[in-house]
């Protein structure tokens, strides 16, 4: 089979082989033309980034201005973002975002990865079926439902974690409203809810990694802790360092809906979070450009750190996300 | 031939009925209200409907229900989008909206009104007065206290009437086990999320009794007062004592009603009047034969804000139909508009025996969707209300208060919020002991640093 002209242009191009000077207008054109299939497959994915995720970037321009529903928005300056800087209690929210993301990259982030050597290590393929399920589960409820469920088990008076404590002797907990273990039940939650989840796209990878490098290993006398370690490990280390860096970019995500079905009175100041504190200020109080500046403050961070890890994995592993 | 002719006459027919239609419509002003969703709300507007055109001003009304879970953001966030219907009914976040001239100035209406001129209480004077763009006709949401009537019989105490008798009731009430389960797990009382209902009946006990307090001849907030120490002391000892439920902090209002019900917890507050009814109706499902008595708080009520409406209806200001819409929250003031407001649907919550009417056990899970309006204006042909429903009402009006608080500017939201999160904090902290009471002054210190300081060098400026 003969390619035409177009096709070979659109081949080459594909490959690299364009040359520099070329049209990149046309080269785009013929790509489309030779691809329309797969560009109309990216199309829903496009529009849904441009009206979803790149309108509103300009949009955020409200965070410059004195918000009107009808007519035109006043413009400002700086004066919201002067105002947050003044505000003690943004600061305070800052810090509880940047301290819970760290916890969870520090504590969450791992499990994961643990989770998938160790289904990896079942052998028994109905029992590693059934472990899958188990650990996937609480990904499908809502935080309404695991927040319900935390403080039930967590209730001084009548939850299990409380009854098992008394067993050992120890006084009951209100895990849920001392400031010094709110933080903890946040990373755990998410944690139980998430890890299992996350495990399989590292057990996706696992199972991607050729098997002649374990009867390699197996043959210079690897026990199977060293195949984990010296063929498992690398072999899953470009997923694990892309979706570190994807995570580190939602890193000021510090979790919506998990803070605020689980905040109470009790413990608000320690687990308010910066979108905690835009839904409150701007939905509740209205005052919709201050909270669009806490968000867009949000926002330029996120993307600096994205920035930033991409960066440094690409200098320390040559793999980045782009 | 005549198949053609047939055609042309259901087709000049049609054309008719359409431009008929049409004019009917154009003589009809449409009237959107945003409030919310409540089963039966297509019935209540037809029923309304009727009325007013039967006395003479047609309108045709359009209720758009949202959810009650989580109104006030759905509302904030639909009006937002530009679609602003004629009537709002607001939980919050009005201000943002009224600052920006959406909302109308109620006022020169209410002065021009046939009924809600003479429907309003006290307390909605004082509001309009300060904030006009807000109207809620409805008793001081005062909150009344309640417990189970067996209970209070089986303990052999009479209702308290001071503070003293109060905490020994309370105590006597913790200790029980009058609803038998053969475990001493019943709580005295219970305020859900935070103590905002403990303050509710016990904050003139102790002196604190309005938002902003004389103290050395200066104004300061009530939250750093020593009334406000002296309050929380109380709370300690009773949540020490295991008088109040220690998981109040994170018990919302339906575990709150629930551990009622299911007799986990003696007393509790509710707003006056239909929600105490509502109490009422479901202990009485769920425990038959029992009943709610009603208990006389130990020094008053908490003063009642009058700064504005903290919800109730507005009007666009914009709109093209401000007259209709006007006119139909005037209607829903008059009689006609009360009985089909406050009884509910015919058949199912009251029922017409000639001209008397008879109240069904379901009328105990009605409310009105609008207005309760001033009882020396009109009262119902027959007590909606039982009479721990009517009591609370009553026990509202015996204490009534009003509070100095006042509307705070826009520039101040984030200091009051940070404020507010603080204090909220913090009481939990006292409350359980976490803190000690010699941690006060530097609470003070943190709740000024949160934005204290500069809410009460506003209020020095606006206070008198």
């Amino acid at each position: 089979m003969s390619l035409d002209e177009k096709q070979l242009a659109a081949h080459l191009s594909v490959i690299g082989n364009v040359p520099k000077t070329a049209n990149l207008r046309t080269a785009l054109g013929m790509k489309i033309r030779a691809w329309w299939p797969y560009y109309l497959m990216l199309l829903p994915g496009l529009v849904y980034f441009i009206v979803f995720h790149y309108y509103p970037i300009y949009q955020a321009k409200l965070a410059f201005e004195d918000f009107r529903i009808f007519g035109d928005n006043l413009w400002v300056g700086t004066k919201h973002f002067e105002t947050l800087f003044d505000s003690r209690a943004f600061f305070q929210v800052l810090a509880n975002t940047l301290i819970i993301s760290a916890m969870k990259m520090a504590f969450v982030f791992p499990v994961p990865i643990l989770l998938a050597l160790l289904i990896n290590e079942v052998r028994a393929s109905g029992l590693r079926r059934f472990i899958q399920s188990a650990i996937y589960l609480p990904h499908f409820l809502s935080w309404v439902v695991i927040a319900g469920i935390f403080i039930a088990a967590l209730s001084p008076s009548s939850g299990v974690v409380n009854e098992i404590r008394g067993w050992a002797g120890l006084s009951p907990r209100g895990f849920m409203t001392e400031s010094g273990s709110i933080r903890w039940v946040v990373v755990f939650s998410e944690m139980w809810r998430s890890a299992g989840w996350d495990s399989l796209l590292y057990f996706a990878a696992i199972m991607a990694i050729d098997p002649q490098l374990y009867d390699a290993a197996e043959m210079d006398g690897a026990n199977r802790w060293q195949k984990i370690i010296n063929v498992t490990l690398p072999g899953i280390t470009p997923t694990i360092a892309t979706l570190f860096i994807l995570n580190v970019g939602l890193f000021m995500n510090a979790g919506f809906d998990q803070v605020f079905n689980l905040a109470n009175d009790a413990v608000r100041d320690q687990i308010d979070i910066i979108d905690t504190y835009v839904y409150r200020i701007g939905l509740q109080s209205g005052q919709f450009s201050l909270a669009t500046a806490a968000g867009l403050f949000k926002g330029v961070i996120g993307m600096v750190l994205i920035v930033a890890a991409h960066t440094i994995s690409k200098r320390l592993t040559g793999k980045g996300v782009w | 031939m005549l198949a053609r002719n047939l055609l042309s006459s259901v087709a000049a027919i049609a054309v008719a009925a359409g431009l008929g239609g049409a004019a009917l419509a154009q003589d009809v002003p449409t009237v959107t209200i945003i409030a919310h969703e409540n089963p039966g709300d297509a019935e209540l507007a037809e029923r309304i409907e009727a009325s007013m055109a039967e006395a003479g001003t047609p309108v045709d009304i359009e209720l758009i229900g949202i959810p009650s879970s989580g109104y006030p953001d759905a509302l904030s966030l639909r009006l937002l989008s530009g679609e602003i219907p004629d009537i709002m009914y607001f939980q919050g976040a009005d201000a943002e909206f009224a600052n920006q001239g959406i909302l109308e100035d109620l006022r020169p209406w209410i002065e021009q009104s046939t009924y809600l001129k003479d429907a309003l209480w006290a307390h909605n004077v004082a509001r309009l007065e300060n904030y006009p763009y807000l109207l809620y006709v409805f008793p001081a949401r005062t909150k009344s206290a309640v417990v189970r009537s067996d209970w209070l019989e089986e303990s052999g105490l009479a209702a308290p009437t001071n503070l003293d008798e109060w905490t020994e009731f309370l105590r006597a009430m913790s200790e029980s086990d009058f609803d038998g389960n053969g475990a001493q797990d019943t709580y005295g009382i219970l305020a859900p999320d935070n103590t905002a209902e403990l303050d509710a009946i016990f904050n003139p006990s102790f002196g604190v009794t309005a938002t902003w307090l004389e103290q050395d001849g200066e104004w300061i907030h009530a939250r750093v007062s020593d009334a406000e120490r002296a309050k929380l002391e109380y709370y300690q000892m009773l949540y020490a004592e295991g008088i109040l439920d220690p998981e109040y902090v994170t018990s919302n209002w339906e575990v709150k009603e629930d551990k009622f019900y299911t007799g986990r917890v003696a007393v509790v507050m509710g707003t006056a009047g239909p929600v105490i009814d509502i109490y009422r109706t479901k202990m009485q499902e769920i425990n038959e034969g029992s009943d709610l008595t009603l208990l006389a708080p130990p020094d008053g009520l908490e003063a009642v804000n009058v700064a504005k409406e903290d919800r109730g209806f507005a009007i666009h200001a914009m709109s093209d139909n401000k007259e209709a819409a006007f006119a139909v929250l005037d209607f829903l003031a008059s009689p006609e508009g009360q009985f089909i407001d406050r009884l509910g649907v015919e058949g199912e919550h009251y029922t017409m025996n000639g001209d008397t009417v008879e109240v069904l056990p379901a009328m105990g899970t009605w409310y009105p969707r609008f207005w309760t309006v001033n009882p020396d204006y009109w009262s119902p042909p027959v007590d909606l209300l039982s009479d721990v429903g009517q009591g609370s009402l009553a026990q509202g009006a015996e204490y009534f208060v009003p509070d100095n608080a006042f509307v705070w500017p826009a520039e101040l939201a984030s200091d009051v919020d940070a404020a507010e999160q603080y204090y909220r904090s913090s009481v939990f902290r006292f409350v359980s002991g976490e803190w000690s009471m010699d941690q006060w002054d530097q609470y003070v210190e943190g709740w000024n640093a949160a934005g204290g300081n500069a809410m009460t060098e506003y209020a020095r400026t606006v206070l008198p």
